[in-house]
Parts: structure tokens; C-alpha cells; sequence
């Protein structure tokens, strides 16, 4: 492997200061099928104890790309080497498949329609393993979602398979 | 919060038990919208030419909107804002044309930083019992 685990984990790939809006919310709802009350009317939100539409489970997974305002982005914590792409590069030139392999959340604050959290991502690890005479590579990313206070309100962890 | 949110029975649920099914007929249109709601732009989800030409035989499902409809079913059965922790494996594509279906199973239960705490092991499958998603998944209850 070209590039080393040593030389990447802990490495931050990317951070964004993120919004969530209720349109964003509803739409992305619908788009899994999901015709909960909850996430159309207030009301029903209201009812089910939240002050503001609620986000669907996985909704974080997306919400950069429906949330990330230019205006108000931090600035950019990779020092001028994103290590995550390089890693990507290293392996695609040598050929094969790039899979989303596994996904995690961790949920510790509800997300709902009005907040604005930060999100930082990093490489947290990178391994190979065999399978069946061929090599695969896991890159697993950590990203956290965290409000004002700087208290996490949502962990992801995405690990992205290459597979020769 | 004015009204505490529903949550599961801890003393009614049990090992074993299972959450009701949630069932879906996977269409091409499906994949637009989630494609649309999420960003997630791959050709390979949404685009028949590009894809037949890049050897598949159809469009595929994103994975991300196979965990999305087992987290409805997740929702559906522990209430919004319930889940603690969520977590699958994609271990087959989807295809349209494919009725995927939701199991989610209880494997315990257990109070964790005070919290009444349910694990059940998730799965999505197709019509012929071919799992496409399988993890697990943390819920609160009261």
C-alpha cells in the first residue's frame, strides 16, 4: 500500500458548518418512503414531543449536501492534504471497485428542523484483508456532528471498501 | 420537550420478539427521489444507458436508501427520536423490480448509562429471503 496507516489515521478530511432545514428533512423523508406525520406537520411533531420536524435516522448521511451554506463554512482543516482522496487515488489506479461496505450511526441528541451543527470528518482507520485470493482495503471515516457547546449530537462511521 | 416522545414498553418487550414488516417494491423512481432528497448523484443509481454500459444489468438501489427504509421500520416500531445506535453491512445490491422487506429482531435488552435500552438485529431482505442489508440497532425504551 502505497500510502501508510500511520501517515492517515486521525487525519481530518473535511469540516462544514451544517444546516437543517424542514423542507430538506421532509423531502428526504418521503424519498425513504417514510409518511410519518411527524415529518409534515408541526403539529404532529409537537404531539410526539419534539419543538421542531425531527430528522429522519439517516438524514445526517445527506444533510451536507442540502445544508452546507457558502457563507458560513469553516475553513478547511486538511492543511492542503486531503488524505482520504489520496488514498482513494492510490487505490483506483490500481483498478477494481470502491463499495460503500458498512454504515454506523450514533445518536445522542435529537436533530431537528432550525439547528445548525458543525461537522468534522476524519480517517480513523485503513487495513487490508484477503478474501477469496483477492485483496481488499478498508478506509473507515469518522464523522461527528456537534452543536454550539461542542457536544456531539450525531457519530457516523463509514467504512468504503476497495476490492481488487 | 412538551410531550415525552413515544417510546417501547421495556417491561412488554422480550428477546425474540419481532417488530412488524415493513415491505417495498423497489422502482426506478424510488431511486431518482432518494437520489434527489440525498445528493447522492451516481450515474450508476439513476442513469439505465450509463449503467448497462458500464456492464450492469439495470440501475441499482444506493445503500443509503436501503438503511433509510429499515431506519422507517425502525422508527415505526420504537417511535422517532428513539434510536441510540444503528449500524448495517450492505452486503448485496438492490435491484428495481425487487419487494424488499424489513426484519428486525430482538436480541436482548439491558439498562446502559440509565438509559432502558433494547438491541435488536436488523435485516432487509428481497423476495427470496436474500439479505441485502443486515446489522443491528439500539433503541431507547421507557
Amino acid at each position: 500500500m502505497p500510502v501508510q496507516r500511520e501517515d492517515v489515521v486521525g487525519k481530518p478530511i473535511a469540516a462544514a458548518k451544517v444546516h437543517f432545514e424542514r423542507g430538506p428533512l421532509s423531502a428526504f423523508a418521503a424519498a425513504v418512503t417514510d409518511d410519518n406525520p411527524i415529518y409534515r406537520n408541526l403539529d404532529a411533531a409537537r404531539a410526539a414531543g419534539f419543538d421542531q420536524i425531527p430528522a429522519p435516522p439517516t438524514f445526517t448521511f445527506a444533510a451536507s449536501s442540502r445544508g452546507t451554506f457558502a457563507e458560513d463554512q469553516p475553513p478547511d482543516p486538511t492543511g492542503g492534504r486531503n488524505y482520504m482522496e489520496e488514498v482513494m487515488a492510490s487505490l483506483m489506479a490500481e483498478g477494481g471497485l470502491v463499495l460503500h461496505g458498512e454504515q454506523e450511526f450514533t445518536y445522542h441528541k435529537p436533530v431537528q428542523a432550525g439547528d445548525v451543527l458543525r461537522k468534522d470528518s476524519k480517517i480513523i482507520d485503513l487495513y487490508e484483508k484477503e478474501s477469496k485470493g483477492r485483496k481488499m482495503t478498508f478506509l473507515v471515516m469518522e464523522t461527528v456532528f456537534s452543536d454550539d457547546a461542542g457536544e456531539p449530537v450525531v457519530t457516523e462511521r463509514f467504512n468504503l471498501i476497495h476490492r481488487k | 420537550m412538551a410531550n415525552p416522545v413515544k417510546k417501547l414498553s421495556y417491561e412488554e418487550v422480550s428477546e425474540g420478539d419481532e417488530a412488524p414488516v415493513v415491505s417495498h417494491a423497489l422502482t426506478r423512481t424510488d431511486l431518482v427521489a432518494y437520489a434527489g432528497a440525498s445528493g447522492d448523484l451516481n450515474p450508476m443509481h439513476t442513469d439505465e444507458v450509463a449503467a448497462k454500459q458500464a456492464g450492469l444489468p439495470s440501475v441499482f438501489g444506493h445503500g443509503m436508501f436501503s438503511m433509510g427504509l429499515l431506519g422507517r421500520a425502525l422508527t415505526d416500531w420504537a417511535g422517532v427520536g428513539n434510536l441510540a445506535e444503528y449500524r448495517v453491512r450492505f452486503t448485496k445490491q438492490t435491484w428495481p423490480g425487487e419487494v424488499l422487506s424489513t426484519r428486525i429482531v430482538v436480541t436482548g435488552k439491558g439498562e446502559e448509562d440509565g438509559r432502558k435500552l433494547i438491541r435488536a438485529d436488523v435485516e432487509l431482505l428481497n423476495q427470496e429471503g436474500e439479505a441485502k442489508v443486515s446489522g443491528s440497532a439500539a433503541v431507547v425504551a421507557g
